[in-house]
């Protein structure tokens, strides 16, 4: 080996260049990452910590080896952009003017009726941001009040694993972070705000095919005791269908295992409108009103369907 | 096979030794037209490595462009925080006030809704003493500060109130307040050391 030191400094700047790209420099931008002010609600820190027994769930995802099925992870490709005309002002015929002037090739009559319909109506579907803001400057001295929806789109999102894509925040509190990388079932990332009802959640683990007739996910049966009833049922046996129920006097309860991972499921939220991930949860019919917060339970006011 | 007499030839023939060659040019070309491109791409897609874009966005300001705020969304919220960090202490986040410690509730109060808003400006700049009926009870105001130094920004001011006075959630909804309304009232009452009472409020014109 007459090269010797050559061959090891080539090596060495191999690994310490790609040590300093994907080590060094994420540390360097992330490493220090907080709690920061949620955009939409600025009242609001994000992300929030699990509650306790969601971060017990955590250690028994891990445990179980979820993260080799699921990802948490949403991807996002692109955005965008529709205008929305929200409050269509008092001089219709105003606004019906300009809006000729944006939408080309729409009827004027049309376009009065729409405009006595109820908003907020959308007027452009996927233009540019420039197109939409200039679509608004153009409809602003009439009286009428519109705005630029943001939505995300990919893949991801079009299955309907998200609202919008993962980012780092998202994971802040999570020991270790279970991002996974095989999607042999659905992505997780934001199961807790499309499933919130944890009694789903039971009955999926302990048996798939309740829930989902073409589930390949395995039962994990060892996370529910069968018992024998004792002077009255339990008020937390599983309420299980016909086929699957167990037979007479006796029921099936959660673990603390199991209920801990539902909690943890239940905790996996990543809806939240931060700076990092831009779109319009609801148009608000005033400007001043206070936009809803995604972390709200069920009820958010949130356009998924349309996604 | 023949054996070495030499020892020190038999030991140059176990250890593999390179030997070299004239690195062609084309290599050289192809190493630096590479390294081009991927420093193009880097720049095209690295979002100058602000940890805060992500992939679809390429840059800071197209994200900050993208952010869901009108402007008077964004004044809003900038009076929300401003509020929090000056006001809530004493009339609490929820604007409730303290009535054990004789500090009157913002919501619902007439003074805060009021259409025009000079005398609650001039209440923020100097502060409000003694007796004030609001919202139909009465409060004997334990002396707020006068903000005139602390929020030497008119902007800030103006924010805080269009919160207070927009704030959907406490079931308000007044004009906002713009600067232009604060500017001239800070220099009217400049040479004001004390604190309003109720009754001198009630004496100056609304306008």
């Amino acid at each position: 080996m007459n090269h010797g030191p050559l061959i090891f400094l080539g090596v060495f700047f191999a690994l310490a260049l790609s040590w300093f790209g994907l080590v060094f420099e994420p540390q360097l931008q992330l490493g220090n990452a907080q709690q920061a002010t949620n955009v939409v609600n600025s009242a609001e820190l994000y992300p929030q910590r699990r509650p306790g027994l969601a971060k017990q769930g955590l250690e028994v995802y891990r445990s179980l080896g979820c993260a080799s099925c699921h990802s948490q992870q949403v991807g996002q490709t692109r955005r965008t952009y529709d205008v929305m005309l929200t409050d269509a002002g008092t001089n219709r015929a105003d606004v019906a003017r300009a809006l000729l002037k944006v939408k080309t090739g729409a009827s004027a009559v049309e376009l009065e009726k729409a405009l006595a319909g109820p908003m907020p109506l959308r007027i452009l579907k996927d233009v540019t941001r420039a197109a939409a803001d200039a679509a608004i400057e153009k409809l602003d001295p009439t009286g009428a009040k519109a705005e630029v929806k943001i939505t995300p789109t990919g893949p991801d999102i079009a299955r309907g694993w998200g609202k919008r894509r993962s980012v780092a925040e998202d994971f802040l509190f999570d020991q270790p972070v279970m991002l996974g990388s095989q999607r042999i079932g659905p992505d997780l990332a934001d199961v807790g705000s499309r499933l919130p009802v944890a009694e789903w959640h039971l009955l999926h683990l302990y048996n798939p095919k309740i829930v989902e007739k073409k589930s390949v996910m395995p039962p994990y049966r060892f996370l529910f005791e069968k018992r024998k009833i004792g002077r009255e049922p339990s008020p937390n046996a599983l309420r299980l269908p016909g086929e699957f129920a167990p037979e007479r006097d006796f029921e099936i309860i959660p673990t603390d295992q199991a209920k801990a991972l539902v909690a943890y499921l239940i905790s996996l939220r990543a809806d939240t409108v931060i700076f990092e991930t831009p779109m319009t949860v609801a148009v608000a019919a005033s400007t001043n009103a206070p936009a809803v917060s995604t972390n709200a339970p069920v009820a958010a006011v949130t356009n998924a369907p349309a996604k | 096979m023949n054996s070495e007499p030499n020892p020190s030839n038999r030991a140059r023939e176990l250890e593999p030794i390179a030997g070299s060659a004239r690195a062609p040019v084309w290599l050289f070309v192809l190493v630096a037209m590479l390294g081009f491109l991927s420093m193009g791409f880097l720049d095209n897609h690295g979002g100058g490595f602000d940890p805060r874009v992500y992939r679809p966005y390429k840059s800071i300001d197209e994200l900050g462009r993208d952010q869901p705020a009108t402007r008077s969304r964004q004044r809003f919220i900038k009076g929300q925080v401003a509020f929090n960090t000056y006001c809530a202490s004493c009339h609490m986040k929820t604007g409730l006030g303290n009535p054990g410690n004789r500090v009157p509730p913002l919501v619902h109060s007439e003074w805060v809704l009021a259409e025009r808003p000079n005398r609650l400006i001039r209440i923020v700049l100097n502060g409000l003493q003694g007796p004030v009926k609001v919202d139909g009870k009465d409060f004997d105001s334990s002396s707020m500060i006068p903000w005139r130094d602390t929020l030497s920004d008119d902007e800030i001011i103006a924010q805080i109130l269009t919160f207070i006075r927009g704030n959907a959630e406490w079931g308000h909804n007044a004009s906002e307040i713009s600067r232009e309304q604060v500017d001239p009232i800070r220099a009217e009452t400049r040479d004001r050391a004390r604190q309003w009472t109720v009754d001198e409020l009630l004496n100056v014109p609304e306008q």
